[in-house]
Parts: C-alpha cells; structure tokens; sequence
C-alpha cells in the first residue's frame, strides 16, 4: 500500500529524512521512534503534504500528490492540535464527509464519531474539548470516509488508558480488516500493544523493521550502561571485572565507576557480592541509558564502549 | 463547495472583526451625515472626496485585508488547512469557496455604509449608485489580492497594510509604472466617472477602471491556487 524507495528529504541544511526505504501493506504498521526521528516528515512525505528531496513514494500505487483522487482514499490524523475551533465535533466530522463527496454526509460523521466513543450531538464547540477527545475527533474525520488507508500521527497522545485501549482495538480492528494503518508512536509499550509489524525509525534514518517482538529482543539485548558511586572504584570495578557481567568499565572522576553490561538482571545480581568481595561500600547505581532515545541511539550505531 | 463556503464564511464572521469594521462603517455614515448638514461647497464633489479619500483609500481596502487575508491564511499558519487540503477537493474549488465567503462578509460590511453615506450627504441617486460600483470593484480587486496575499506571506496583514498606506499611500500617487500596480487609483478613477465629476481623481478611463481591477483579481485568484497546490502543508 505504501512504499519509500530511498527516501530523504531536507530542510535547508537540516536533514530531516535519510534514504528511507520500505514498504507497508494491509494490517497495522507501526512508526516507532523518539521525538525528532523523522516520523512525522514520513507520514507528511506519504500522505503527499510535502515532497521528497530524493527518491520515490508510491501510496496505493500512486504518487501522492500528483493524483487528487488519491486524497479520498486516505484518512491522516495530522501530529497538529489545532482544529476548527469555533465548530462542533458532529460540524467538523460531517464537514469531511462533504469533502468527501458522501452520499449521507451527516450519518457518516455520526457513525465514525460512535467509533471514537463521541456524541455527534454534542452542541460544545470544539475549543471547549479535552486534549483526548480532540484526539478523537481527529481519528473521526479521518475515518469517515472509510478509507483504505490510515496514517496515524501519534493518535493516543493525550487519551487516557481506557480511551487508548479503544482506539487501539479499533486500530487492531480496522488492519484486520484488511486496511493499511500505519501509526506513528514515540512511547514503546504503545507499540506493543498494536501487536504489529514495526518500523523504528531514529536520527532520521530506518533503525530497524520487523516484528515487534523480534525489536523488542534486540533493544534488550543492547549493552546497558550504569554509573555506580562507590568509596573504591578501581577495587570494585576490578571484582565487577571478575564477575563476568561486565563487558566495559570505566572509571570517572572521584568516586564514580561507569560500566557497560549486556544482562542487567544479572549485573544487579552480582553487585553486591563483588561490592563486599573488594570491601566497597556502594554509595549509588543509576542506569544511564534506560530512556527510548538511548535505544534508539543504539540501534542507529551504538555509541563507544568505554575503555576497560 | 457549499459546505466549503459555509465554513469559510463562519470562520470569517467574528464578534471583533463586526465590531471593528462596522464602526469604521459608522463613521463613514456619520462623516456623510456631517456633509449633508454642512452648508459649504458642492455636496457632490464633497461626498465623492468622501468615498475616494476614507472609502476607497482606507475602508475598503482594509476590511478587504481583514476578511480576504484570513479566509486561507489563518488555516495555513495554524495548520488546520490539512483538513481542507488532504480532500479530493479540486484546489481551485478551496480557493473560490474562500473568495466567495470573504467577498459575501466584505461586500455588505462596506458597501451599505459607504452607499448611505453617500446618500446621507445628499449628493444625489449618480453618486450613491458610483459608490456601489466602484466600491464592489473594488473590493472584489482587493479580496482576490489578499487571498493571494495570506498563503503567500506570514503576518499577512502587516504586508497587507504596508501595501495599502505605503504602496498605493504613496509610492503609486507618483504615477507611471507604479500606479498601474495599485488599485486604489483605478477604483478612484471609476468612482468619478460614474459621479460625473471630480477630475482630479480620473487617472484612467472607465473600461480600465473596472476591467484592471477585475483582472488583477483573477490574476491573484489563480496564483492562489497554483501556491495552494504546489505550497507544502504543516
């Protein structure tokens, strides 16, 4: 349904995407990455809001932009909070469905404002709407047209935990069916629970494609990095050394030891017995690199282990 | 079209946009009326210094700045043009739905008052019906530009300002090359000639009067569209 070939596309000096390349089909597809990966550029690029600087994009066997026709076979919710404001929900979503050319524009809003658990009645305008209905009013107009085609710009930000399990399951649901939804996230265990083909994306550039779990495995089996504090640095980072956990050491300045290990259970396992074998008293163990852009990182290039 | 219309025309229609324009509409009456009750020179040639020197200089062309500008300009800077945008909706469609809903609040936001203005001075039926004319052309002239205007630019209304009191203000009084760029001379020039008076401010025929103004909106109209289909969208 969607396919990159050796997509990049820049902004000035700033590159924003990085010959990207892949290829999506029915069922949901996942863009997993942090904030500035280059999600967003990437459903802008598929959806045709901007052009590629270099390469080719081939969405349901067309090139965005060039075909109008094409516009009514995708539905995106943009990353954007702004709405029409001054409208009601029931107003904006049936709006689309003009747009849209529907034949009962009006009945169209109201059933895809049922499917996001909102009143197509509700007379409130929509400057009046929480942050997560705005979401959902968002993933409403572009479902009313149901389109083939999903691109999702982060959808659950800002939906509670039983809001996001509704859309998710709809997602589910809709790739089910046969659709192509790809959804854009920066949080992975969202991902997760799309229980989808992932695309990580990270600096730019594709990191990784696959099945999530496979993804999963190999963010976890990254070396983890951990400052420790300790009154003997060298001596416990010697005893560390001996445990066999430890596959980089470095000692900072003061009373700070800096190690790299590939199984973390197994670290936190050995510390204290190697903090008591070299008679050490452990002052602090802080993980270092637990955050997503750290996985990400990794995934693009791991950065240097430190010097043993 | 006519939901595209109708939207543009509600997001056009503000509580301090009426309020604003529609003093300035005030005192143009007012202004009128003060002429009607003066008994100094002409009525005729007073009034027509009216509808030349606060309508078709400041009023119109303003309002038409404030409606037209905004109709596609405000969607584009605060990125909700992707909800009209990703439709398959042709883009010279968007653009005169826009043109369409901001020339429906600008025509009568201007010419009502300014007509009664120039009712109101007593300068006769030759008058008000010159005020109509020149005051629509105008307005569709201007609205067609500033549509242009708001996709093109950031701050649309300071570039829009900067073109109505520095531009045609001053740089196009010089004439030449520089006036044919301008509406406001041609506008000014219609209104006299329908008048029947005034020859300081005949410039250029009747024809080219209606006809430049019109063209420079259309020009401007189809430059919309070519921005709207090639311009990236937030």
């Amino acid at each position: 349904m969607i396919e990159l070939d050796h997509v990049s596309k820049w902004f000035g000096g700033v590159v924003a995407v990085s010959d990207v390349s892949f290829s999506v089909g029915p069922g949901v597809t996942a863009l997993l990455g942090p904030n500035g990966a280059g999600k967003s550029t990437v459903i802008r690029l598929v959806c045709g809001l901007t052009l590629p600087s270099q390469g080719r994009i081939s969405v349901l066997g067309r090139q965005p932009r060039r075909h109008l026709d094409l516009f009514g076979h995708i539905g995106l919710v943009p990353q954007q909070e702004a709405l029409f404001e001054s409208m009601t929900a029931g107003a904006f979503v049936t709006l689309a469905a003009e747009l849209h050319s529907l034949d009962a524009p009006g009945s169209a809003a109201r059933a895809a404002l049922g499917a996001v658990d909102l009143d197509a009645g509700d007379t409130r305008a929509l400057a009046e709407y929480s942050k997560g209905m705005r979401q959902r009013v968002k993933v409403a107009q572009a479902l009313v047209h149901d389109p083939p085609l999903l691109v999702l710009d982060e959808p659950l930000d800002g939906l509670d935990p039983r809001q996001r399990l509704t859309l998710i399951a709809l997602f589910r649901r809709l790739g089910s069916e046969g659709r192509g939804v790809l959804v854009s996230s920066h949080v992975l265990d969202e991902v997760e629970r799309f229980g989808s083909r992932v695309l990580v994306m990270a600096q730019g550039r594709l990191a990784a494609e696959g099945d999530f779990h496979a993804i999963r495995t190999l963010m976890d089996n990254r070396p983890h990095r951990l400052r420790l504090r300790t009154d003997r640095p060298r001596r416990l980072g010697a005893a560390l050394l001996e445990t066999g956990t430890v596959v980089g050491l470095a000692v900072g300045g003061g009373d700070q030891l800096v190690v790299d290990t590939l199984d973390v259970a197994g670290f936190r396992r050995a510390v204290a017995p190697a903090a008591r074998t070299a008679d050490a008293r452990l002052l602090e163990l802080v993980p270092l690199d637990d955050d997503l852009e750290s996985v990400f990182r990794y995934l693009v290039g791991p950065d240097p282990s430190p010097t043993r | 079209m006519t939901a595209l219309f109708r939207m543009f025309l509600a997001s056009q229609v503000t509580r301090a946009r009426l309020l604003g324009l529609g003093s300035l509409g005030l005192l143009s009456v007012l202004l009128g009326l003060a002429l009607g009750a003066g008994d100094g020179g002409d009525p005729a040639t007073e009034a027509t210094e009216l509808v030349a020197a606060f309508g078709l200089s400041l009023f119109v062309p303003v309002t038409c700045l404030v409606f037209a500008s905004a109709v596609l300009g405000e969607p584009h800077e605060d990125a909700t043009l992707v909800y009209l945008w990703l439709r398959p909706v042709a883009r010279w469609r968007l653009v005169a739905a826009a043109a369409a809903a901001a020339l429906a609040v600008s025509l009568p936001v201007v010419v009502v008052p300014l007509a009664l203005a120039a009712a109101v001075a007593g300068a006769g039926a030759d008058l008000v019906l010159a005020t109509v004319a020149s005051c629509s052309v105008a307005t569709v002239a201007y609205t067609g530009v500033f549509i242009w205007l708001g996709l093109r630019v950031r701050r649309a209304l300071v570039w829009g300002l900067a073109y109505i009191l520095v531009w045609e203000g001053f740089v196009a009084r010089a004439g030449g090359t520089a006036s044919l760029l301008a509406i406001r001379p041609h506008t000014r020039s219609l209104l006299a000639h329908l008048a029947g008076g005034s020859g300081e401010l005949i410039e250029v025929s009747a024809a080219t009067g209606v006809v430049l103004p019109l063209v420079a909106a259309a020009l401007a109209l189809a430059l919309a569209v070519r921005r709207l289909t090639r311009q990236e969208v937030a």
